[in-house]
């Protein structure tokens, strides 16, 4: 039976059965919301309906709603995969830099305890990554949702001293451009699912700095029809969600830019290892994937204090076009074809023995 | 074997820390009271913390490496000019709450009123009036505030737990104090409330992780250099020599040299990149008049600290100016573009702690405040041995420790033993059983298994 792969992240839980070079089949929403009524919950759709009330499985990255999280993988793995009850096979999870071990410990016991499992195993997303466009050294910049890992990885160990993450991801991107738009716009009532929509369809990247400046005293607008028929119109505001990753400043954060966090991420990794590093340097995650924030990314990194120009990593042409928004899950895939045939993996009677604290010894 | 901090990651990711050593001696047991038995078989969820003069590491005990190594020193910036918020903030990353209960230490007003920055991240921003302070004077602790504040940082920032969950167990230096272990005990038990602690010393811990009870452990840090004999897992505490030579003066001493010598070190937020064609790049200077004095310094012993790293070498027999006045200069590319060549530097430098005195040549640096107390290693490896019992000397001189960050510079290791040989053919004991292992050094008092 062929093993599952599952990446949670603050937005969208990606899953399927391992095939390497594919999208992952299914992807689902974590927000979820609870049917108080019935004492139920419901997984897939949020729909952002006020009566019920709406729970975030997955906030920052970490799982913080563990009965969430059951319904939802109950709902993944059993309706949408297709496992029967009793015959459950392998499980790989992805997880975020700097996991707290209880976590770790927690979801490997509601696999085994709960679901009944037969084998699991739990890597980085940062070293996932990297697998997908086939390295196993270099640099992760995952842009997510909720949080931003930078990851220098070598050989495919995390180097968790020179790593960073910031608890900022697209939800404030997301919050930043309502804002915006609600100063623009005072007149109209967007709803935040609205703004996330418009952030994925309109959000572009300044070229440069120039740039930025010159977009935000004069630009085009553009009219958008709200689902509801309200008209909106969106100028400069387009850009600030891109600039907002290069300057933090506009989020209200006492941060350098994610270039200058790479490159000082780096430095705290001994100097043999720079160049094979910063030139691989990886983009995922969805708000990686925004119009114009490679070629930004690149000619910032002309600009950085490095002897080394970070560069970025080319994706393999097999593998399909989405690999930065999912390229953990793929790498994760990936990683499933090599653990769980040579047993690295952790198995029912391991666990029986050791208890949850086995997930520390064996998946690292 | 490799005493980088990077291959020491990606090699010790791979194979379990289990060197096989005979079970240490028999201390206290690492027993949490009362705790819930959430342990489970002899997993212990201890959480290990070694706070140096020069770098903090905290992590997991059982792990091979510490989860997070972040510097010592704080960014301070005192809010009375600013604006007037009564209560302390301790905030260290702008991402996470900061934590509640935190009791502000003493009645001192002006302490009171300081916002602290703790971390890489934290001191990496540069802001107006930030100084660059440390809670260590002489390697001693006198500032338990911001002691408070970097353990807060490395527990709920950098290893994301609940101290009162754990265990800890805390590295002190060999030589401490009866009233810094009460305030350490202090701090963690009311502030913290740790359910259990043990406080081990520096030079025990690096002789276990190498898999001795016995030893001579020659621990060669940020803020000075500690040579202490182990036996039976108990610190001589009569033998035990210091010296204020450490990683930190060395990068002075550089620092000194360098400026001496008219390169000037920019500070990376001193300057930006700018493109005027494709291709082409310049510097142009970033002015930033608030910017403290001990700020820019920290910045620029950072780069000077990666300039010794980077080429320094032990020489192998003592310096002297005019041998080592033609030596080939190697190159070092500076943040801002500019290459330099250094040539006599790169064993000047490391040769000060084998030969103090070759420090006062350096323009800029001021003498020790006891000049004949300093002194080299050697003389201080065999001072401390001989201050031991002749029963257990031989088994010192067979194994000798080398530890802390300042250890692993090339050719150290070479140098101590050819120095040492030169003495004990005098002892009339066999120089064969010399023995000098230097692993691990950046973490060895880290890596513990109590």
């Amino acid at each position: 039976m062929e093993a599952v792969v599952v990446d949670y992240g603050s937005k969208l839980l990606k899953a399927g059965i391992a095939s390497p070079d594919q999208d992952p089949p299914y992807i689902i929403p974590t927000k979820m919301k609870r049917v108080l009524e019935e004492g139920e919950e419901a997984g897939g759709d949020g729909t952002g309906n006020d009566e019920e009330v709406m729970v975030d499985t997955v906030v920052r990255g970490f799982v913080s709603d563990w009965d969430a999280m059951e319904d939802l993988l109950h709902h993944v793995l059993y309706t949408n995969i297709g496992w029967e009850i009793g015959d459950e096979g392998q499980i790989l999870f992805t997880e975020p830099l700097f996991t707290p071990k209880y976590l770790r410990e927690q979801l490997v016991q509601l696999m085994f305890e709960t679901f009944n499992v037969s084998g699991f195993y739990a890597s980085e997303q940062a070293v996932l990554s990297l697998y997908a466009v086939g390295r196993i050294s270099g640099c992760t910049i995952d842009i997510g949702h909720g949080k931003i890992d930078v990851a220098p990885v070598c050989e495919g160990a995390v180097h968790h001293i020179a790593s960073k993450r910031f608890g900022i991801g697209g939800v404030d991107l997301t919050n930043l451009l309502a804002q915006e738009l609600q100063k623009s716009n005072p007149s109209v009532n967007i709803d935040i699912s609205d703004v996330e929509k418009i952030k994925e369809l309109y959000a572009k990247c300044a070229s440069d700095q120039i740039e930025f400046e010159k977009m935000q005293n004069s630009c085009p607008p553009e009219e958008h029809t709200l689902p509801d028929g309200q008209v909106i119109s969106i100028g400069k505001e387009r850009y600030i969600v891109g600039e907002a990753l290069f300057q933090p400043h506009i989020l209200g954060l006492e941060e350098y830019g994610i270039v200058e966090q790479l490159v000082s991420g780096v430095s705290n990794v001994a100097s043999e290892y720079h160049r094979q590093l910063l030139e691989n340097t990886m983009l995922c995650g969805g708000t990686a994937a925004m119009t114009g924030f490679e070629k930004r990314f690149q000619s910032e990194a002309n600009l950085s204090a490095s002897a080394i120009r970070p560069a970025l990593v080319k994706p393999p042409e097999y593998m399909p076009e989405n690999l930065a928004r999912n390229s953990a899950w793929m790498g994760g895939a990936i990683l499933a074809k090599v653990v769980f045939p040579q047993n690295q993996h952790v198995t029912k009677g391991e666990y029986d023995e050791t208890g949850p604290a086995i997930v520390h010894k064996k998946c690292f | 074997m490799r005493t980088h901090l990077s291959g020491l990651q990606t090699s010790l990711s791979r194979f379990k820390l289990n060197l096989g050593f005979p079970s240490p001696p028999h201390h206290p047991a690492l027993v949490p009271s009362g705790a819930p038995s959430m342990y489970g078989g002899d997993e212990v969820s201890a959480i290990v913390v070694d706070l140096g003069s020069y770098s903090c590491k905290a992590g997991y005990a059982g792990e091979d490496a510490p989860k997070a190594v972040f510097p010592s020193a704080v960014g301070a910036i005192d809010q009375m000019e600013v604006d007037s918020e009564a209560n302390p903030e301790k905030e260290a990353d702008s991402t996470q709450d900061p934590k509640n209960s935190a009791k502000p230490s003493d009645a001192d007003k002006s302490k009171a009123k300081r916002k602290l920055y703790v971390g890489t991240q934290a001191l990496d921003y540069r802001r107006d009036h930030m100084e660059v302070i440390s809670p260590f004077k002489d390697g001693v602790v006198v500032d338990w505030d911001m002691v408070d504040n970097i353990w807060n940082h490395a527990f709920r920032q950098r290893l994301l737990i609940d101290p009162t969950e754990h265990p800890m167990l805390l590295a002190e230096p060999s030589i401490n104090t009866a009233q810094q272990r009460e305030k350490a005990a202090e701090v963690m038990f009311e502030t913290y409330k740790v359910p259990a602690l043990f406080l081990a010393k520096n030079a025990v811990l690096t002789s276990f992780a190498s898999g001795r009870s016995t030893s001579l452990v020659v621990d060669s840090g940020g803020g000075s250099t500690v040579v202490a004999a182990v036996h039976d897992g108990y610190v001589l505490q009569k033998a035990v020599a210091t010296s204020p030579i450490g990683g930190e003066f060395l990068t002075d001493c550089m620092m000194k040299s360098l400026e001496s010598k008219g390169i000037v070190i920019k500070p990376r937020y001193s300057f930006k990149k700018k493109e005027i064609s494709p291709g082409e790049y310049k510097i142009v200077d970033l002015d930033f008049p608030n910017t403290t004095e001990s700020y820019r310094l920290f910045c620029t012993r950072a780069i000077a600290g990666d300039i010794k790293e980077s080429v320094s070498r032990v020489p192998d027999s003592a310096y002297d100016e005019a041998s080592y006045a033609n030596v080939p200069m190697t190159s070092y590319e500076l943040p801002d573009g500019q290459t330099i060549e250094i040539g006599a530097d790169r064993f000047k430098i490391p040769d000060i702690l084998f030969n103090p005195s070759l420090a006062l040549t350096i323009p800029g640096i001021e003498g020790f405040s006891d000049p004949a107390s300093v002194k080299g290693l050697p003389q201080m490896v065999l001072e401390s041995i001989n201050r031991c019992d002749v029963d257990i000397r031989r088994e010192l001189f067979s194994s000798i420790l080398l530890a802390g960050g300042t250890s692993s510079m090339q050719q150290l290791k070479e140098r101590l033993e050819k120095e040492l040989m030169e003495v004990l053919l005098v002892y009339l004991f066999a120089t064969s059983f010399l023995n000098i292992y230097s692993y691990f050094t950046n973490f060895t008092s880290w890596i513990n298994n109590l």
